[in-house]
This record gives C-alpha cells, sequence and structure tokens, in this order.
C-alpha cells in the first residue's frame, strides 16, 4: 500500500495549485449564481409574466425556463454559463495530459517505473486523485451556492440537495473530458498534443451543443446526431431541477464515456513501450 | 536460475520499423558480478537496460531477470534491481530529501535511512535544497545515493559518471566495488574505458545493436604484452610452453601476448639474444579499439 500512497501523494503535490484555484472559482461561482439571481429574480419575473421578454432575456427561453419559473431555475440558468464547464475541463485536461505524455516528457516516468511499481498502480493514483478532484469541485460549487443561499434572499430557495445534484452532473461532465484526454496521454510522449486534441474535441462537442439549442435548426436533420454525440448534452441544469429522475441516465452517460476511455486508456498503457529521455 | 546466470536474454531483439536497435542478443550475467556494457552511442546499451526493466517490450526473443520474464513479470524483476538512467531527470519542485522520500516508498520505505546518510555524509548533498537549484552533477550524486542504498540485487547504471567530477567518480568507483563484495550484481555502462576496466569481472563489447564480443577481465588483467628488439636479426626460437604468442612485428621489435609463468619467462629472456625489452598490460582501449577503432569494417563480425 505504501508505494501507491507514495504515487497519491505525488500526484497531490502537483496538481494542488491547479485544484485549488478551480475549486476556489467554483466555489465563488456558486456564490455569484445565488447573488444575481436574488437581486434580479423580480425583474426577470415581471418581465416574463407581462410577455416582454426582450432579446436580453430571450436565452432564458432556449434553456428551458417557462411562464412561471422558480428561484432555482432561474439560478440555473446561470450555471450553463460556459465559465461553469470550462473550469471543470480545466482540471479534466489537465489531468489526463498529465497522466502520462507529461511524465515522460519531463523524463521521471523512467524514476517511478523503474522502481517496483506497476503500470496499474501507476495509472489508477492518477485516476483516483483527478476523481477526487472532481468530487473536490463539485463540493466547492455546492457550498457556494448554498452558502449563497443561506445569506442571500431567493423568494423560493432551492433545498441543497438540488444544488449538490446539479453540481454533481456538473462534475460529472469532466469525466469524459478527463477520458478522452488521459487515452491519447497514454500513447503520446509530449503534452502538448493530449492537451491541444482535448480542447478541440471539448469546445467541438460544445460548440455543437450550443448550435442545436438554436431555433433555426430545430427541424434539421443533423440535430439529433449532434446532440447524441455532444457530452455536453447530459448537462442541463435547469432540466435536473425540473426532473430530477433526469441525474441518474446523464451522469451514467458521463461515467460511463469516461469510464471506457480510461479502460482502453490502461490497456494501451500496459502494452506501450517507455521511450528513453534525451 | 541455479547455474549461477542471474540475467539471461535469448535472441533478444528490438525493432523500430526499419531500425534494429538491438539485435539477436544472446547474453549471460552472473550473479555478484560486475558486468560493463561498452559501445558508443547507439550500439544498444540502454535499449539492452531498458529491455531488461520491461520499459520496452521485445520485438523477439526474450529476457529473464532471476528466472523472471523482464516484460511479462517485469514487476518481479523491478523488486530486484534499482536502476540509474543516462540521461537523469528528477522532479525540481521537490526537495532532495522529499525525492528520496519518494523513492523510498516506492520500494516499500525501504533503503531510505542509508540514502541519507550517503548523500548527506559520503556526497556531501544539502538535502533541504529543491532539486532545481542542484546542478547535474549534484542530482546524478543524489539519484546514486538512492541506487546504492535499495536493498536489491541487481544495481543496473547507465552511465554513472557522466556528469560527475573525478573525486565523485572514485567514489563511485569505490560503491560499486562495495556492491559487489555485499554481493550485489552491477551491471554498468559507460563510456570512461579506464573506469569500466578498473571495476569490472567482464565486459560486453556492443555496436550497431549487436553483442560483438565479451571479455573476462580477470583473464585479461593477468595478460602480459612484451615488446622485444632482438640484438640479430636471425630466427629466435621460443619454446611453445612459454605461452609466448607474437602479435605483430612493429618496426625492428615483436610485440607478443603472454600469458604463463613468470618465472618460466624470465628464465628464458636472460637466455636470449634481446637487446631491448618493454612489459606491459593491454588496456581496454586497445580491445575496444578493434570493434570500433578508426579502421574497422562495419559489417565484422561478433568473436
Amino acid at each position: 500500500m505504501k508505494p501507491f500512497a507514495a504515487l497519491v501523494r505525488k500526484v497531490v503535490h502537483e496538481s494542488r495549485g491547479t485544484l485549488l484555484l478551480t475549486a476556489a472559482a467554483l466555489f465563488g461561482l456558486g456564490w455569484l449564481s445565488v447573488y444575481i439571481t436574488s437581486r434580479n429574480e423580480s425583474q426577470i419575473l415581471k418581465a416574463i409574466a407581462s410577455g416582454e421578454l426582450g432579446e436580453r432575456l430571450e436565452w432564458l427561453r432556449r434553456l428551458g425556463i417557462g411562464t412561471a419559473p422558480t428561484s432555482v431555475e432561474l439560478m440555473m440558468a446561470f450555471w450553463n454559463h460556459p465559465f461553469f464547464v470550462t473550469l471543470v475541463a480545466i482540471w479534466g485536461i489537465s489531468r489526463g495530459s498529465a497522466a502520462v505524455s507529461a511524465e515522460i516528457e519531463r523524463g521521471t516516468m523512467d524514476l517511478l517505473l523503474s522502481r517496483p511499481v506497476s503500470r496499474t498502480a501507476y495509472l489508477l493514483a492518477q485516476v483516483l486523485v483527478a476523481v477526487l478532484g472532481l468530487c473536490v469541485l463539485g463540493a466547492a460549487l455546492a457550498v457556494g451556492a448554498i452558502l449563497g443561499v443561506h445569506y442571500n434572499t431567493l423568494r423560493v430557495p432551492p433545498g441543497a440537495w438540488e444544488l449538490i445534484r446539479v453540481s454533481a452532473n456538473l462534475a460529472a461532465l469532466a469525466l469524459p473530458i478527463y477520458g478522452y484526454t488521459l487515452l491519447i496521454s497514454t500513447v503520446d510522449h509530449v503534452r502538448w498534443r493530449p492537451t491541444w486534441i482535448g480542447s478541440t474535441l471539448t469546445l467541438a462537442g460544445f460548440i455543437g451543443h450550443v448550435i442545436t439549442g438554436f431555433p433555426v435548426f430545430a427541424e434539421s436533420w443533423w440535430k439529433p446526431w449532434v446532440d447524441r454525440v455532444s457530452i455536453f448534452s447530459a448537462y442541463d441544469p435547469v432540466e435536473l431541477v425540473t426532473k430530477a429522475q433526469s441525474f441518474g441516465p446523464h451522469v451514467g452517460i458521463l461515467a460511463g464515456v469516461g469510464g471506457a476511455c480510461v479502460v482502453l486508456g490502461f490497456i494501451l498503457f500496459a502494452r506501450r513501450d517507455l521511450p528513453a529521455n534525451g | 536460475m541455479d547455474d549461477g546466470v542471474l540475467i539471461r536474454t535469448r535472441k533478444l531483439t528490438k525493432a523500430y520499423s526499419e531500425v534494429r536497435a538491438l539485435e539477436s542478443l544472446d547474453l549471460e550475467i552472473r550473479r555478484g558480478e560486475v558486468f560493463g556494457l561498452l559501445g558508443p552511442n547507439g550500439s544498444g546499451k540502454t535499449t539492452t537496460i531498458r529491455l531488461l526493466l520491461g520499459l520496452l517490450r521485445p520485438t523477439s526473443g526474450d529476457a529473464a531477470v532471476a528466472g523472471f520474464d523482464c516484460w511479462r513479470e517485469s514487476l518481479q524483476v523491478r523488486r530486484r534491481t534499482s536502476y540509474l538512467q543516462g540521461e537523469l531527470r528528477l522532479y525540481g519542485s521537490m526537495r532532495a530529501f522529499e525525492v528520496l522520500e519518494l523513492l523510498s516508498d516506492l520500494r516499500d520505505g525501504l533503503g531510505l535511512d542509508r540514502a541519507i546518510a550517503i548523500a548527506d555524509r559520503v556526497m556531501k548533498l544539502d538535502l533541504r535544497r529543491r532539486v532545481r537549484t542542484y546542478s547535474t552533477g549534484m542530482k546524478q550524486k543524489l539519484a546514486l545515493a538512492q541506487v546504492f542504498s535499495d536493498p536489491a540485487e541487481i544495481l543496473i547504471l547507465d552511465e554513472p559518471t557522466s556528469a560527475l567530477d573525478p573525486s565523485a567518480r572514485g567514489l563511485v568507483m569505490e560503491l560499486v566495488s562495495e556492491a559487489k563484495r555485499q554481493g550485489q550484481t552491477v551491471v554498468f555502462s559507460g563510456h570512461v574505458l579506464a573506469e569500466v576496466e578498473q571495476v569490472s569481472d567482464r565486459v560486453a563489447i556492443m555496436r550497431k545493436g549487436r553483442l560483438m564480443h565479451v571479455e573476462d577481465m580477470h583473464a585479461r588483467r593477468g595478460l602480459r604484452m612484451l615488446l622485444i628488439k632482438y640484438r640479430s636479426d636471425g630466427p629466435v626460437t621460443i619454446p611453445g610452453e612459454l605461452g609466448l604468442i607474437e602479435r605483430k612485428r612493429e618496426g625492428e621489435a615483436f610485440l607478443y601476448e603472454h600469458q604463463g609463468e613468470l618465472p618460466a619467462l624470465l628464465g628464458w629472456l636472460a637466455s636470449a639474444p634481446v637487446e631491448d625489452l618493454a612489459i606491459g598490460t593491454e588496456d581496454l582501449r586497445s580491445l575496444y579499439d578493434r570493434y570500433h577503432g578508426p579502421a574497422v569494417d562495419d559489417e565484422e563480425q561478433p568473436s
């Protein structure tokens, strides 16, 4: 157990800066989403009720906000902001690319794997820290929002479990991002390539998801296909607070895609050559 | 492996598409010996070491350490080996003692006290400093402290003195000798022939991924080279039982190789028409140059 614990400590040591920064940012965003909702809730509701939902608020409709939204539905509209997704994606991509190729690029893989440590144990330590990190990020967002609810006034304050559920869904969104970046990292020897490919895939998925939300493409033949392919279809905070049962399938899909990539990564890493430094 | 052989390779080959980094290597390294690997860059030394450690997968053939297959059972192999990389990289953001602690923990916490003692008292390193503030030589000393404190049967040192000053090099040679006294097997790759010659029991010379020659250094140390200039130009008869073998003629003198009883040789020399005489040993350089000298044919076959 000592070698595995040492590997985990090493990965935590390397990733703690990114984790602290992203967790702090998500905590702040969680709080901020409550604060903004509490300050603007009555105005938004008035605009919706009067039927004069200007262009400025049109995007709320596209996110599934109905004619009589609750406070938490309005709040969750903010949780669709790219900032939220970007923060968990940063963690997923940075940990995925760091797992193997960064260690090879730095020349320290030999140092570890010439010791009596299996490749499986090495990668398992990486995955464990990445997943625990995601739990920390989800918790930071939930705690920020829960404290925000406690210190700000909302018309109908949401329950803590509602906020925790959506935070967990957001954290789970990073699983496939981490998975496919790690998969590329296990067969590469430089960090920039998995980072670049992981970022491109994530951005493409996000753009695809945004485009399918435009009314003009509502009847397009390709819309269902893009919806199916984009992982962002499995993160819908507004839907999650109105239909709690979508949590399981969404998180299941995200964890399934991420898990499959990680398993494939384990197989490829166990079979590959580790190049010499220099 | 109960025949005294600890490391054995059979037809071990590593190819990268068209390039054959190692070609059909058959090698046996005995328990408790110091085995030197010699050859220029690209000769296959590091590839051999990485195949032994299971960091590379053989294209064909196999390698075993203490009876364990180096690829399929590499964890068992690495339990028995400690390795110093040729192109050493350490974690710059860690303090030196943290690096020793990490590497020791990866071996269940074994050898940490000894590693700290060697690094602190023998290598004179400040273990509180961050590794990025160390010079290349200091980093190598730190890694050496770890390797020599590992309770491993086999030490694999890939160019262990490449970044060291002369006094540290001497220290490494002492540590290698001490490891041998403790019964450890040492595989030593390097470019400094004098160092390899000093500590090795046997030496393998490699070229372009092929094993060219294995030399027993003990036999070699008993070898004398004699350069004799005779008084007369006429033929000199040398008794066969003397063990004197003519190697070549150098101007008016003759170069001989001798591996036999010294009194008999001295007795014959006293009666022979010798005008001038020089006795010495042949260093590893001349053996090495047979396979890597400027006049060597690239297609020369292994001996």
